[in-house]
This record gives C-alpha cells, structure tokens and sequence, in this order.
C-alpha cells in the first residue's frame, strides 16, 4: 500500500517547522525577527480598526495584484480590503523581501506536504496515520496577522498600522507567484 | 427638409472602411524567403538552408487574434515547406508535404493564410527532406490578447539546434549504412576491464553479451554525436548575450529546434521559474534546471538580482557536447563556464527490466551500480519476448504511469519518494540538476488555464515505439510508415494515447494540428503541449480532443527517426469540410 512514511528526523523537522507557525508559539510584543511572522516592529504592527484613516482595494489575479503598488505614510492604519478575481488561492503578506523568501520557503513545504492546495488550504495532512506517530502535533494554520489568505472569490480584511520602514512589499508566496511578479512595493510617503 | 446626402466615393469609402475596422481582425502579411546560406558554428562552416539569408531564420510576431497572411518564396533548386510547429491552423496551411498539400516549388511563392488563435512561444521548420537539420528553422512569438499571469521587463527567444558538420542527408546514409556511425561514445576495452574489476569477468561478458543480444549497444542515450550546439545561432565561443539590468525579471523563450539532440539547461546562480510550456502556461514551477526535448519550448522567468553575468548553461543529455550563452548588464561580459558532469549510461531498467514479472529474473542483483557481483547467470534471455513487454500485465495507476511501490516487487534502491515518474525507475539517463536543487519534471507542469472541460476519453489507441538500432529502423507498433495504414479518428471524440516505449532512446512524440493533453495525473490540470516525450522503458499516456478537421502528421521528431518510420498519418473522419483542404491524388 501506498503511505508515506515520514522518517521521525523528518517529522521533529516539520514540526519545529509547524511550531512556528502555530499562535501558540508567537510571543507577544517584542518577537525575535527573521521568520517572519510580523511582530517586528521594524514592518508595523497589526492595526485597530478605530485608527483606521484609509481603506485599500486590492485585488487578486492569477498571477498579480491590482494595483500594483501602494504608497503609506508612517504611522498611519490601513485597511486592506482584498478580492481575489482569479481561479486560484492567493496570499497577501505585508514584509520586507527577506521575510517574504523565508515564508515562501514556509509555503512550499506546505504544498508538499499536501496542506496548501492551488486552491485552498488545508487543516490536515492527507494520508496521515495519527496512530503511528507519537507526540502532539500542532495544528498547521496560516493567521498571522501581517498576512491574509484569499480563496478564489473570496474577499479578506487586513488592518495594519505602518511603521517609518521603507523597502517594504506587499506579496503573495504562494509557490511561484511572487517569482512571476506577484509582489508590489509599499512606498512610504513622508 | 431632407438633408443632402452625397454618397460620393470619398463617403463610401469612408463607410466601408468603417465597417471594416469594427469587422474584421487584424490582419498582418509577413513574407520569407527560403534561402541557400552559410552557417558558421565556429569550428567550421558549412553550407545550409536558412529563411530571409539567415539560420535561423528571423522571429516571427503575431498578434492573438490576427488573421495572417505569409508569403513564402522558395529560392531553393529543390522543393520545400514550412510547418508552424505548435500552431492550431487549417490542414492546407500546416505545410506537410503529402499531407497538406504538394509542398512548394523552386521559384514558386506559396501564400499561408490563418487565423492566430492562442498566444505565446513557438516555432516553425523545413518539413521537407532534411532541411530542417541543415539549417531551415526560426521562431515565432505571439502576442496575447489578455493580460499574461506573469510579468517581466525583458523578453529573450533562445533557440537551441545541434549544428553538424555533415549534412543531414549524409547523417542519415552513414545510420543506415552503420547505426553506431555516430555514437563515439561506446563503451571502450579499458571500460570492459574496468566492469570486469567490479563485477567479476563473467559477468562483465554476459552484460555486454546481454546488450548484444537485445539488438543495443549500451552507450545509446546519444545515437548522433559529433555536433555543435548552437544559441540563437551562435557556439559557445561566439557566445550570444541578452542585456538586462541588475534587479529586471528576464523571460527566456526556449525552443529546442534541435534535429536529435535533448539539453539540460541551467544558469548557474539563478533560479528559474517556468511559466509556459509549449506555448501554454503552467502554474508557475521554481527550479534549478530542466531538460528540454527535440520540438518543446520552455518559457522561464529568471531576476538576475547582480550587476554580473551569468552563463546559459546546455549540456546535451549525453554530456557530449554543450551550448553556452550569457545574461549580462553589458555586452562582452563573461561568467565561468560549468563542466559537463559525467556521461550517463543507460541501464536495465531503460530497457524496460523493471517493469513485469520476467522468468528467471533477479530483480535485487540488477543495481549495476552496487559493488556486490550481478548475477546474469540467471537470465534466459531466449525467454525475454521483448515484443510482448510485461506492460499489459500490470494495470496502470489512475496516474496513468507505473505505480511500482504498488506491484508488489522491490523498487532499485536508486529511486526515492522524489524520483521522476517519467523514467524507469533506476534509469541511467533520470535527470537531477547539477547543485543538487530542483531538476523540473513533467509531473511539475499544471496547466494554469485549461483548454478543455475535462472528460474521460472515449477509447484508447496503443502505440509501440519500436526500432531495431543495428540496422536504424525506427517505427510505431513494429510498422514503419511507409507501410502503415492512416490512423482514423472520428471529429467530436477524445482519444486517450497511450504510448509504450519499447527502445532504448527517448522519442518526442509530435501531433499535428491538434493538441495534446498529458496525463501527468493532475485530472483538469493535466498540461497542454504539442510535443511528449517518452523516456526509455516507460509507458506515457495523453489525450486529444479530435476538434480538426482533415489530415494530420505523427511523428518522433527526431530527424533521422522520422525519416526511417516513426511516423503515421492521422486522418479525422467528420467535422466541417474546409474549402481550402488538400485532396491527395491517392490515398496513402
């Protein structure tokens, strides 16, 4: 029979890996950088929908956003409003280019495990055998709060407050996507 | 009062033309001249064929939705056609002599008209003689309608050919006359007292024996060595380079106009994503390398992210011979040039051992890399019936290629969970990209927008690649053309190929006219192409909606094995008569 059998070194890996996507493992305020997940300061911070002062359209396409870059300000809260028009599964993730290949890094592991589909995402692993492995292992889930994921057809929320950082993109790293151009710099207007 | 309308000429006109704008398409008119030229691949020169004085030829550009009209003049003293190969057009307009129409003539200007209704990378080609291989190839680039799911600042055709010294009708009289004319790499003494070190000297004797025996000589991933490859028409020394600027999104058009030659591409340094293959996008695939058959086209987007160059690296599949070109901020830059690697050997497993339950076989000594002696001396050969090969014993997985966990029997301990489905399993010619990365297969490519509903085929059509290397006849189901029926094809129905690799060589399968869908096992995602190939020892099954009216060519597209019989003729019974269809004086 046909299962795939995952080696223990290879399951402590995708979980260490899993361990980081997981809310439980995000630490608030101050969170070491470099995986990100957006608590760096450095991007913003999540945005309270009291301080919002401008509202964005994006939409979605296969394989692009409209518009194709947005200006901020320091500061300021805005909300996204995020359609996605196209046939397939788009991300919208706010970070610097370094954060972006690490995440994309993230989510092709995701697809190979069979958790993100081009259409959809996935809570579980197809073909796992719960019985045969020991030890919890956390729910894989895709909810940071600097990144949104859009179905097709669906339309997402995203409030975020900018922070005086420039060099920032807005970016979808779905495999392949941002390599095609899915990926647009958020300018920063002082 | 009434108004006086003057319907002079200048109003008429002015109101015919405006109902011509909001009528018709564009409509664009291109003209080629079918030339004598002189190629030069650096380590020599030779006389060939070439379109508007060059080789190759210039690209053309269409607009999706135009109607064009291409004049072709045939400045040549013997006949000639042009193919536009990838291109969905009218029988009478798909230039196959015999099959489309009578070819054209020297002196005589052949006029094409057709509607262009896709978008992206292709190319056309002599299908006459051996033209083709001496030069008679260009590309065209259509531009599409809609927005592409991709974008770039640059954009670079990169049109590979295997350049010869001898001309192809020279090439295919020495295969005939001795099949191993070419292939330079055969294995050599001081190799068979190498294998007889590893493997004990019996054994060393019975394995070449047992190539003999098969009617193969070990060394073939290569029949035709001795080449040239050529980028754009240039060697590696006369290294052709496209300019971009530091941090710019490049997309590279690959076609591989190659007469026999398959290459591996790589551009050390830079990843690259595939967004389209032959012609048709795909979801977007990140590699490292991938390896392009004789006919496909790749479409890659590469952001060289360095004010630096950076090599084109294309090493022939049987790593004897390479191409070269250079992405670079400034012409006359250069970057290293990678080595070839080791040569590859075919194994048992390419010739189809693995599959089956054969009598008298040990599986588990077969790994003729493995240290431990193999022991042949259980092989009855008198017992293998290569003809009836154990694939219709096996019931082919939903995916539509060999599920060997599945059989039963032990999968060589070469393949892993990761290993390409579109090799025999413990291959010697499986690809793996040269940094250890990502190697692209065909099991990668999803179609990003289908052509078609999906739907099951109505039947299927068994089709053998058969050949006899020691006296080079290469054919479908052991026939070679000339002596084969048409196969018929009814309009409106989908038909599931399923082709069966019965040799030692890879063959790029090419229909005319119409596409076809491969079962990668992706269901409605399954990639739309013109050209599959079939990798030594496997089975490979696509589909094609029969939405063509007329007749149609399919064939291997390499050169030599086309001309020997790989090659069958599709008729499509039904279906709205074309006014402008080609009758043939006899029927074949």
């Amino acid at each position: 029979m046909t299962f795939h059998r995952f080696s223990t070194h290879f399951l402590a890996t995708l979980a260490a890996g899993m361990l980081v996507l997981s809310p439980s493992a995000r630490a608030s305020g101050d969170h070491p950088g470099g995986h990100g997940h957006g608590h760096d300061a450095a991007i913003g911070s999540p945005g309270k929908k009291a301080e919002v002062t401008r509202t964005v359209t994006v939409t979605m396409g296969d394989n692009f956003f409209e518009p194709e870059s947005v200006t901020v300000k320091a500061g300021e809260t805005v909300r996204f409003v995020i359609k996605n028009g196209g046939d397939f599964l788009h991300e919208f993730n706010i970070g610097s280019p370094a954060m972006h290949a690490a995440h994309q890094k993230e989510m092709a592991a995701m697809v190979e495990h069979g958790l993100l589909t081009p259409t959809e995402m996935r809570t579980e692993m197809p073909h796992m055998d719960h019985s045969k492995m020991s030890g919890a292992m956390p729910a894989m889930k895709h909810d940071d709060p600097n990144s949104v994921l859009v179905k097709p057809g669906e339309t997402r929320e995203l409030i975020w407050k900018f922070a005086a950082t420039t060099g920032l993109e807005f970016a979808c790293n779905v495999p392949g996507h941002y390599e095609a151009g899915m990926v647009g710099p958020l300018k920063l207007d002082h | 009062m009434k108004p006086a309308i003057k319907f002079g000429a200048g109003m008429a006109v002015g109101a015919i033309a405006l109902l011509g704008v909001a009528g018709t398409a564009h409509a664009a008119e291109y003209a080629l001249t079918v030339d004598k030229v002189v190629i030069d691949a650096g380590t020599f020169k030779k006389e060939g064929i070439g379109y508007n004085g060059a080789s190759p030829g210039p690209v053309l550009r269409f607009r999706e939705g135009e109607d064009v009209t291409i004049k072709v003049t045939n400045n040549l003293d013997e006949d000639t056609s042009v193919h536009w190969h990838g291109l969905i057009v009218p029988t009478a307009q798909d230039g196959v002599p015999e099959i489309s129409y009578d070819g054209i003539k020297p002196g005589q200007t052949f006029t094409y008209r057709f509607p262009v209704k896709q978008s992206g990378t292709y190319w056309f080609h002599s299908h006459s003689g051996f033209q083709e291989p001496d030069g008679a190839y260009g590309a065209i680039v259509i531009e599409p309608k809609k927005r592409e799911p991709f974008r770039y600042d640059r954009d670079y055709v990169v049109q590979l050919t295997d350049k010869h010294s001898h001309s192809g009708a020279r090439i295919m009289r020495n295969f005939k006359m001795k099949p191993d004319y070419y292939n330079r790499q055969q294995q050599t003494l001081g190799d068979f007292i190498d294998d007889a070190k590893k493997m004990g000297l019996g054994a060393a004797v019975d394995d070449r024996m047992g190539w003999g025996d098969m009617r193969m000589m070990a060394a073939d991933v290569e029949d035709l060595q001795g080449f040239v490859p050529l980028i754009n028409g240039k060697s590696a020394s006369q290294n052709w380079t496209g300019l971009f600027k530091a941090g710019e999104r490049v997309r590279l058009r690959f076609i591989n106009s190659s007469a026999m030659t398959y290459f591996d591409i790589r551009i050390p340094g830079l990843p690259m994503t595939v967004v389209s293959a032959d012609g048709n996008n795909v979801q977007p695939v990140k590699v490292d390398e991938f390896r392009i058959a004789v006919a496909e086209t790749y479409d890659v987007i590469v952001r060289p992210d360095e004010d630096k160059a950076y090599t084109i690296f294309a090493r022939s599949m049987g790593r004897s011979a390479f191409g070269r070109a250079t992405l670079a901020p400034r012409e006359g830059m250069e970057a290293p040039v990678p080595e070839p690697g080791r040569r590859p050997l075919l194994t048992m497993a390419d010739m189809g051992m693995s599959h089956g339950d054969m009598p008298g076989m040990n599986h588990a000594a077969m790994d003729h890399g493995a240290s431990a002696s193999v022991d042949h001396s259980t092989m009855d050969h008198s017992k293998m019936d290569h003809s009836a090969s154990g694939h219709a014993a096996s019931a082919p997985s939903a995916m539509g290629v060999m599920d060997h966990a599945a059989m039963g029997h032990g999968v060589p301990a070469k393949t892993s969970r990761h290993a390409d489905r579109f090799y025999a399993p413990g291959s010697g010619i499986a690809p793996v990209a040269a940094n250890g990365g990502k190697f692209l297969s065909y099991a990668d490519l999803k179609a990003q927008k289908p052509l078609y509903d999906h739907r099951s085929a109505g039947r299927e059509i068994e089709l053998r690649l058969t050949g006899n290397m020691e006296r080079y006849v290469w054919s479908v189901n052991g026939v070679k053309y000339a002596d084969a029926d048409p196969i018929r094809l009814r309009y409106g129905e989908r038909v599931r190929f399923k082709f069966v690799n019965e040799t030692m060589m890879s063959h790029p399968m090419h229909l005319h006219g119409m596409w076809s869908i491969l079962d990668t096992g992706a269901g409605k995602w399954n990639p739309v192409k013109h050209t599959i190939s079939v990798a030594p020892g496997t089975t490979v099954f696509m589909e094609t909606e029969v939405d063509a009216p007329g007749q149609w060519a399919f064939h291997c597209h390499l050169s030599y094995h086309a001309a020997a019989g790989m090659f069958r003729k599709i008729v499509v019974e039904g279906g709205p008569k074309t006014s402008s269809a080609f009758t043939p004086e006899k029927e074949g």
